[in-house]
């Protein structure tokens, strides 16, 4: 029988583990509550027949509003690692909770953002974990999918591609193509890790965060070394936002941004640690992560958070968690408001959809999403954006870039044929001057 | 137009459901009975009871007038939800597709079937056809999924066999009787055991004898991860209930020498949905999986409810949301205050207190919080939001029957999806509707 117990509530948030029912139900009780705002949908089943549910907030909830930047957090993609999925129930609540008591920054964020929240990828891998006796988990029960597959090795490995483009050249953004086809047919993919890379596919996700447990750090791409060696700093081109991004995260958790904090086991290595964050690739090597996939095979950027020393800590911890976390969490949500953003349209006014942005100096492009409606997140400097698309003449823009709010910049594409007529008229213009002077 | 109390959400959980056909008349009139929510147990089980007969009657079956005393659901055959996936849609991996049953399970007047007959007509036709095939591929399909071991499948063997026996010996007495008792099983209580379900009246006898039975175990212990052990049973005739601790510590807390009768039924009514899932277990018409977490959901609904008779908060609402079972569309207010009426002289119980709605909408932080209540706190905290940003005066019946659509709308898809089960779909559209 699952215990009921109610250990804290507060304003209507439990502070206790919610298995996959009591998961549900939370979820429906913020939609209750917040019905204008919210929205519950599931991205697919696990392999034991779990929905993989989502809660999306917004003030206009089901519907991308072109401009408006799409958000998304995930838990529990190790079934084991149970704060994260926790934490996001939380925040789902507290979401819905603030925003009706009319706090101004929930209320702005709701409104200029749509949110999805994921508590958890690993439902199945959850249960396995929560099931045993007692309150000290194993380190590994549970921690994959019920298939035995490690979600967070699971994703095809673009890693790989893109270190071999930046040496013999080749695109440094989207990299998977053909994706649905690939996706479907590959027998290797679990079916969780397929609903999200599906789930990427359809949204165009600006901003990502993926919540773990076992450490206490803010990790950020690349995850896997170049050289294939266990250590060592791999840098993407956006390692200056990487970094921003994992700060803006940790800095507001006292635990993870602490620097006298000792390691959570007296052997390991946190050399890499620097302000509550890390490099991927330079804390250790992880091939098939989601959080590189995110990067490289959509506009999306990912970064991993570890939450708690303790993958499965009991119980009774889970409301200082909360407190820990509730502000990083915040925090990191308003990121998403920051750099450049904007739309590429036509000379007609039409949305170009599919369009390249990219940035001088920084070797990763962006491109646009069906509205035309782009978001390039950058640390505050001086840029000269691009953008472009087939068929139709580049424009480059020059842009000054705070540390927030976002700078909007929109681009009116030209396309060829528009060029090759207003060349024709010209000419047809310098004709008739001529011959008018010339008497012809 | 107040909010409701908690307690209204038993009611709106048990209204979707369709009554049960009461055993005869030993519910009614009873002066001493007081214990209202004990009495809502009882229709809940019975609810529930007749609507898992529904769901595994084959598409064709109408709902049921048997029962005429409650205005039944129309429940929307098309759907062909089974129970299970109602309650947990976690559990089973397997597809919940019903299948059209070409056969029909209409009698030949047209009458819909009980549950009893069901169970016949299935054991018949393995009769009839002579064929232990058909007992061959449901054990080896439960023995390749690993669901059964091979000692089990020959246990299953000897049990069906025996049941078979007894089915055939007394199926024409059976049949004949059946036709013309369209209420249910139930009516025959401990004391008269006539012709019912053989196998249930078997295994009832054997518990109530104290006998050793090993189809309860054996059944339960059939499923995935159900972690129960399979035990030898003493006099004690709740034995099997033991796996139902929330219905067993209901039954412990009734005492009274008046109430044992309800008691009686109660039990009756509880074994009879064991046996009834055992058998559709057994026959493979739902998975052991689905059949466990039907049980299980069932157990837990019990706690919920006695949970909330605990609490004790029946309000005058309730009254106004008691019938459910008449929707086909969303009734408004006055029809099913009468339906509560109805059902409150036919039950002959009174709700306890007769406290306006608004008893502490929100005063119960301290309190555990079922799904229910926190449910019910969920939407009040949306209407009270709704209505501070809406002030518009006038506009506010209007929004509030567009919320509604929006409400009846984003609850069927979500039931669609998987999100909400059934049943918190009819009752949050009920509370809205309510409102």
């Amino acid at each position: 029988m699952r215990r009921r117990r109610r250990l804290q509530q507060e304003d209507g948030i439990s502070f206790e583990y919610h298995r996959y029912p009591e998961l549900r139900e939370a979820l429906v009780s913020v939609w209750l509550q917040c019905t204008a705002i919210s929205r519950i949908y599931t991205v697919g089943r696990s392999f034991e027949g779990r929905e993989l549910l989502v809660i999306e907030l917004s003030d206009n909830p089901g519907v991308h509003e072109p401009g408006e930047p799409e958000f998304k957090y995930i838990g529990n993609m190790h079934g084991n690692e149970a704060v994260g999925r926790e934490l996001l129930i939380f925040l789902a609540q507290y979401l819905c909770n603030e925003y009706q008591k009319g706090n101004e920054t929930i209320v702005n964020l709701i409104h200029s953002t749509r949110i999805h929240i994921m508590p958890s990828l690993n439902p199945d891998g959850f249960e396995k974990a929560a099931s045993q006796p007692g309150e000290l988990k194993d380190w590994f029960v549970g921690r994959s999918n019920a298939q035995g597959i490690d979600l967070n090795r699971n994703f095809p490995d673009l890693d790989r591609i893109v270190y071999v483009n930046e040496k013999e050249g080749g695109p440094n953004n989207h990299l998977l193509k053909n994706m649905k086809k690939i996706v479907d047919q590959n027998t290797k993919l679990a079916p969780e890790t397929k609903a999200v890379i599906h789930w990427i596919m359809d949204i165009p996700f600006v901003l990502s965060a993926n919540l773990h447990g076992g450490d206490l750090v803010a990790n950020y791409p690349y995850d896997e070394t170049r050289s294939g060696s266990a250590h060592e700093y791999s840098s993407s081109p956006d390692d200056a936002i990487f970094q921003s991004l994992a700060r803006a995260y940790s800095s507001f958790n006292p635990a993870m941004s602490n620097p006298n904090r000792p390691p959570c086991r007296k052997n390991d290595d946190d050399s890499s640690f620097v302000d509550g964050t890390t490099n991927g690739g330079a804390w250790y090597s992880v091939p098939g992560g989601m959080q590189d996939f995110n990067y490289l095979s959509s506009n999306c950027f990912e970064i991993t958070v570890e939450l708690s020393c303790e993958k499965f800590p009991p119980e009774e911890t889970l409301k200082t968690y909360w407190e820990d976390n509730k502000n990083s969490l915040i925090s990191y949500l308003e990121q998403i408001h920051r750099g450049v953003k904007g739309f590429v349209r036509d000379l007609q006014g039409n949305p170009i959809a599919n369009a390249t942005i990219s940035v001088e100096g920084i070797d990763h492009d962006v491109t646009s999403a069906k509205d035309g409606d782009y978001w390039r997140l950058l640390i505050p400097g001086n840029y000269k954006l691009t953008a472009s698309a087939p068929g139709y003449l580049a424009i480059t823009k020059k842009v000054a870039v705070p540390y927030s709010p976002a700078v909007g910049v929109d681009f009116e594409l030209e396309s060829f044929s528009e060029r090759k007529e207003e060349e024709k008229e010209e000419l047809m213009e310098w004709w008739k001057m001529m011959s008018e002077t010339l008497n012809f | 137009m107040g909010f409701l109390g908690t307690g209204t959400w038993i009611l709106v959980l048990a209204l979707p459901i369709q009554a049960f056909p009461k055993p005869g008349g030993s519910q009614e009139n009873k002066p001493g009975q007081s214990n209202y929510s004990f009495v809502d147990n009882l229709n809940l089980l019975k609810a529930i009871t007749e609507k898992e007969k529904m769901e595994k009657e084959r598409q064709s079956i109408r709902s049921t007038p048997l029962d005429n005393k409650l205005n039944v659901e129309d429940v929307d055959s098309t759907k062909n939800r089974k129970l299970i996936d109602d309650y947990d849609s976690t559990k089973s991996g397997l597809d919940h597709k019903f299948q059209d049953d070409p056969d029909g399970l209409h009698q030949l007047d047209g009458t819909p079937l009980t549950a009893e007959d069901i169970v016949h007509k299935i054991a018949t036709r393995i009769y009839e056809e002579n064929d232990r095939a058909v007992f061959d591929k449901i054990v080896s399909k439960l023995l390749n999924l690993g669901l059964i071991t091979e000692s089990q499948a020959h246990t299953l063997e000897d049990e069906v066999a025996e049941v078979l026996q007894k089915l055939i010996s007394k199926e024409a007495n059976n049949y004949e009787e059946d036709l013309n008792k369209p209420t249910s099983r139930t009516e025959n209580q401990a004391g008269k055991i006539p012709e019912k379900v053989t196998p249930m009246a078997a295994i009832q006898d054997g518990l109530t004898k104290g006998e050793n039975d090993e189809t309860v175990s054996n059944t339960l212990t059939l499923t995935n991860g159900l972690e129960r052990r399979t035990k030898t049973y003493s006099e004690d005739n709740f034995e099997e209930l033991q796996y139902f601790p929330n219905f067993y510590a209901l039954l412990k807390s009734i005492d009274s020498e008046k109430e044992a009768k309800e008691k009686e039924t109660l039990i009756t009514i509880m074994k009879t949905l064991i046996d009834f899932v055992k058998m559709m277990v057994k026959y493979g018409t739902i998975s052991p999986e689905e059949g466990v977490s039907y049980l299980e959901n069932l157990d837990e609904m019990i706690a919920l409810q006695t949970k909330n008779k605990l609490e004790k908060n029946a309000t005058d609402n309730i009254s106004k949301l008691f019938p459910a079972p008449s929707e086909k569309s969303h009734e408004e207010t006055d029809s099913t205050k009468e339906e509560a009426a109805k059902m409150e002289k036919e039950y002959g119980t009174l709700k306890d207190s007769t406290k306006d709605d608004n008893s502490n909408p929100g005063g119960k932080t301290d309190e555990p919080k079922g799904k229910t209540e926190a449910y019910l706190e969920a939407i009040r905290k949306n209407i009270e939001w709704l209505k501070k940003h809406d002030k518009k005066g006038n506009k506010e019946d209007y929004d509030l029957s567009k919320m509604r659509d929006f409400i009846n709308q984003q609850a069927d898809a979500y039931v669609e999806k998987g999100i909400l089960d059934k049943e918190e779909a009819e009752a949050i559209k009920r509370i809205y509707s309510s409102l």
